[in-house]
Formats: structure tokens, C-alpha cells, sequence
């Protein structure tokens, strides 16, 4: 699972990054989130609704194996035992109810 | 024309004597091309400092006992060719990771009981009949797992690593290729036997692929690769139907 | 007549047990840009953090709406980038010496493999980004 969301990291994150944190906010191309109907429109979208939770989420659980283990490498053993993983892997877990809710409460579910 | 010479600077360490390590340096003549580390401390040994204590073997690095750190990297040091480092001076000390018995020894100890513990050895559910003859293998069957038999138990990987060297509980790089080289033998049963050891948080869960190990390797065994590859498999023999398990 | 051997200490060969050190990974570049490799999971979270507030905006309804545009926000950005293309870089090289597969009894090379996930990234952009682009205005 920790590995899904690193390939869908690598796959899908640079591009969301090049088009909707830079190419869009310096008005070098048209963004669907640079204006509030196309983007509460496009969010109304179940797929789109889905595909979110999954390239939010899943990525989460990947960055907090690798953060926990970027600790360990630090010379923290104490990244290793259970309080530590409660800390990261809950935290993933609640990244992933946040995103559902803000997702499910945030644009009507629409077809359109 | 001058003699050409190096100055090779290594580990002392007597453990009657000294509390901690220290650094000696010798200035030995460079006279041949062709030499290694190993033939500069055998120089040292036999006409310089009679103390100085090392292992070695072979010379031609197949026996693996000769690991090292020179110049901060793990070698063999009958591989490490002193013009290549030349005229810069070459730092010779003890394998990193291990405690330091003597000088440039080191307790291999822990090494060997982790490689023990992976079952080294065909497993088999029932043992052919003798009437059978012996076990047929083809060249494709034996490629599956050719590289990872080509360990000549040296420790430059185990010296490499950071995990190892953060915490020795870590099963380490050889040990979990040389598991897979035995799960990976057509003639071999044992990968379940093997399971408790290899899918153990201090197992192939505690490697982050850093990869020197493989880096390091003087064979090309790729542990890495094996580690890696046996966190897959591993991960699919959970997933995978009951059946398909072997 | 009888010998009297002395009993060795206890402690008669004592090993040195060096300690690592935390800076391990400052000493060699293969450590260092191994540790920037695992670092980058820090700066894709903290971007994915924002994307999800991206999202949530959109709730406050259309006067509470702005796109962002800040310069400090397209650093933030630009740095976010480099970071996963590290990653993705790294990751999907890598993927060629996890991945092994027979097809008709021959391995498949990791060069295909890398090659395979290098195409699927590219492939995955151009649809992504084409829906980013395509549904603005």
C-alpha cells in the first residue's frame, strides 16, 4: 500500500504542481481552479471527487512511512517504536478523513 | 630519480593497552604499479611494524577477507590499487559498523550468526529417494538465481550500510540475498521456512534502499536488488491466493 | 606438583565499538542525495496540504473565492516541483530493480521496465494536465 502511493505520487503530483501551482497562477495557461465556477463545477464531479481522495490520501501514507524512516536515518531510534507510528500513520489517516469531508461537503455532487 | 613513495596512515589499536583506536603513519616505497593496499600493510608487517595485524587471504579477491575502509570507502584491500590514490595518502582502517578487535580486525561475530539464520541450505519437503538420482537443473533455472550466489562474504556491504550502522539488529544486505538465492533455487523448498527471518521488522523492512551496498559490492551481487525484489515477493505472497503459494 | 593458572579477566579482549554519529550522510554525496531523496516527501505533503485548502476554498462560495497568485505561492511551488521531480525521478528508476517479470520464459530487461514507467508518466501528465487546462478558462 506504502508503495501505491508512492508510484502515484511520482505519476501524478508534478504535473498538478507545474500547471496549478505555477503555469496557472503566472497566467501562462487557463487553470480550472483559476475561476470559482469552473472550479466548483469540475469539483461537483464524482470521478473528480475520487480521484482526489486517491491523490491526496494514498501519497499520505507513502510520505509518512518515508518521513518516520527519514528520522530513524537521523539518529532517532525512537522513530521506531509505536507512540512515533501513531503519530505518522494517524496523522495519514486523519489527512484522509479531512479530505473525504472537505470533498463531500465543499461542491454538490453534480453529473454535470 | 627519486624512489617514488606513500604514506599510508593506519588503525592501531591494542586492546591491553589502548582505551580508544589511534592513527599511525608509515612512508613505505612505491615501486611497483601493479600494488594494492594489501601488499603496502604486508610490506609494513614485514619490514616495518611486526605488530601491525590484519586478515587476509587469497590476494585476488575471491576469498573476501580482506574488507576494509580506504580512504572513508569499504574495499578489499587486495583490490584497492595504490595509484589510484597516489600521491595523496591512504588512510587504511577497520571495516565501519563492527566492533574493532585489533588494529584493522574485526568481530565478524554478528555477521555470521545473521547469515546462519537465514537457513543457507536446500530445504526440501521430502528428500528425494536415492533411486531419483540427482536433482536436474536447467541454465535458465540456474540465471534465476546465479548472481545472487556470487557472495564471497566479505562485509563491504554490511560496512556500507547506515541502516546496519544505526541499529546491528538489521539482518542486513548478504544474508537477505543469500535467502533469495536459496528461495529462488528450483531444487529449494524453504521460502516459508525462511519467512519469520526475511519478513521481520529488523528483515527486509528495515532497508530504505539507500543502495550503497550494491555500490560497494566487489561481486556484483546487487543485494540491494535482492533486498527489494524479496520485499515484493514477499508483499504478493500475502496478496496472492493461497494456492500460489510456494 | 600442581600449576596455578591465573584466571584471565573477564574483560581480557575488549572490542571497540565505535559510535556512527548522525552525520553520517554528510560524508559521502551518494548518502547526501540519498537523504534528499527521502526528504522529499516533505515539501509533495505540504503542497498536497495546500491543494486540499485549494478545495476547501471553493466552499466559501463565489465571493470568497480567489485564485492563488501570490509570488511567495509560485516559489513555494517551484521549490514543491523540483523536489518531486527528484522524486519521481528516483522513484520510477528505481521501479526497474524492483519490478521483475518473465514474459515466455525470458526476464524482461529493467531497462524496459524504467522505460515503461517513464512512458506512463508522461502519459499520465498529458491527460492531467490536459483536464487542469482544457475545463479553465
Amino acid at each position: 500500500m506504502f508503495a501505491q502511493g508512492g508510484v502515484l505520487a511520482a505519476l501524478l503530483i508534478p504535473v498538478h504542481i507545474l500547471v496549478q501551482g505555477v503555469l496557472g497562477p503566472l497566467g501562462i495557461v487557463t487553470v480550472v481552479d483559476r475561476h470559482y465556477d469552473t472550479w466548483i463545477s469540475i469539483l461537483g464531479n464524482p470521478i473528480v471527487k475520487l480521484y482526489l481522495l486517491v491523490l491526496i490520501s494514498l501519497p499520505f501514507f507513502h510520505f509518512a512511512h518515508r518521513l518516520r524512516y527519514l528520522l530513524v536515518d537521523l539518529g532517532i531510534p525512537a522513530a521506531k517504536g509505536l507512540p512515533v507510528q501513531v503519530v505518522f500513520y494517524g496523522g495519514a489517516v486523519l489527512v484522509t478523513l479531512v479530505a473525504v469531508w472537505v470533498l463531500l461537503t465543499t461542491a454538490p455532487l453534480s453529473l454535470g | 630519480m627519486a624512489e617514488k613513495r606513500i604514506t599510508i596512515r593506519a588503525t592501531r589499536y591494542d586492546p591491553e593497552k589502548d582505551r580508544a583506536p589511534r592513527m599511525q603513519s608509515y612512508d613505505i616505497p612505491f615501486t611497483d604499479d601493479a600494488m594494492v593496499v594489501l601488499d603496502a600493510l604486508n610490506y609494513i608487517k614485514s619490514h616495518v611494524d611486526g605488530s601491525l595485524s590484519y586478515r587476509w587471504s587469497c590476494r585476488m579477491g575471491i576469498c573476501g577477507s580482506c574488507g576494509m575502509t580506504v580512504n572513508g570507502t569499504p574495499k578489499l584491500s587486495c583490490s584497492a590499487f595504490l595509484r589510484d590514490y597516489w600521491p595523496r595518502s591512504v588512510t587504511v582502517t577497520p571495516l565501519n559498523n563492527f566492533p574493532i578487535v585489533r588494529d584493522l580486525v574485526v568481530d565478524m561475530e554478528d555477521f555470521m550468526e545473521k547469515l546462519k539464520s537465514i537457513k543457507p541450505w536446500i530445504i526440501r519437503k521430502e528428500e528425494l529417494p536415492l533411486g531419483a538420482g540427482e536433482h536436474r537443473q536447467t541454465m535458465d533455472q540456474i540465471d534465476d538465481f546465479r548472481q545472487f550466489s556470487q557472495c564471497i562474504n566479505c562485509m563491504l556491504c554490511y560496512s556500507a550500510c547506515p541502516v546496519y550502522g544505526l541499529d546491528d539488529k538489521f539482518l542486513g544486505p548478504a544474508a537477505i540475498a543469500l535467502a533469495r538465492r536459496y528461495n529462488l533455487d528450483s531444487r529449494d523448498q524453504g521460502t516459508k521456512e525462511r519467512l519469520p527471518m526475511i519478513a521481520h521488522p529488523d528483515g527486509i523492512w528495515e532497508c530504505s534502499f539507500v543502495g550503497e551496498c550494491s555500490v560497494v559490492c566487489p561481486k556484483g551481487v546487487d543485494p540491494a536488488k535482492a533486498i527489494q525484489q524479496t520485499k515484493l515477493d514477499t508483499t504478493m505472497r500475502f496478496v496472492l491466493p493461497y494456492g500460489n503459494r510456494e | 606438583m600442581s600449576i596455578e593458572v591465573e584466571a584471565a579477566p573477564p574483560t581480557a579482549t575488549r572490542t571497540y565499538r565505535p559510535a556512527m554519529g548522525r552525520g553520517w550522510w554528510t560524508r559521502k554525496s551518494h548518502y547526501f542525495w540519498y537523504m534528499v531523496r527521502e526528504f522529499t516527501a516533505l515539501p509533495l505533503a505540504l503542497w498536497l496540504l495546500w491543494l486540499l485548502f485549494e478545495i476547501q476554498r471553493a466552499g466559501r462560495g463565489a465571493s470568497g473565492y480567489y485564485p492563488p497568485s501570490s509570488t511567495p505561492f509560485v516559489i513555494f511551488s517551484v521549490i514543491c516541483l523540483l523536489f518531486a521531480l527528484y522524486h519521481s525521478f528516483t522513484f520510477l528508476s528505481l521501479a526497474g530493480v524492483i519490478l521483475h517479470f518473465k514474459v515466455l520464459d525470458k526476464p524482461v530487461a529493467s531497462r524496459l521496465i524504467v522505460l515503461s514507467q517513464f512512458g506512463g508518466w508522461l502519459v499520465a501528465s498529458i491527460v492531467i494536465g490536459a483536464v487542469l487546462i482544457g475545463f479553465g478558462r
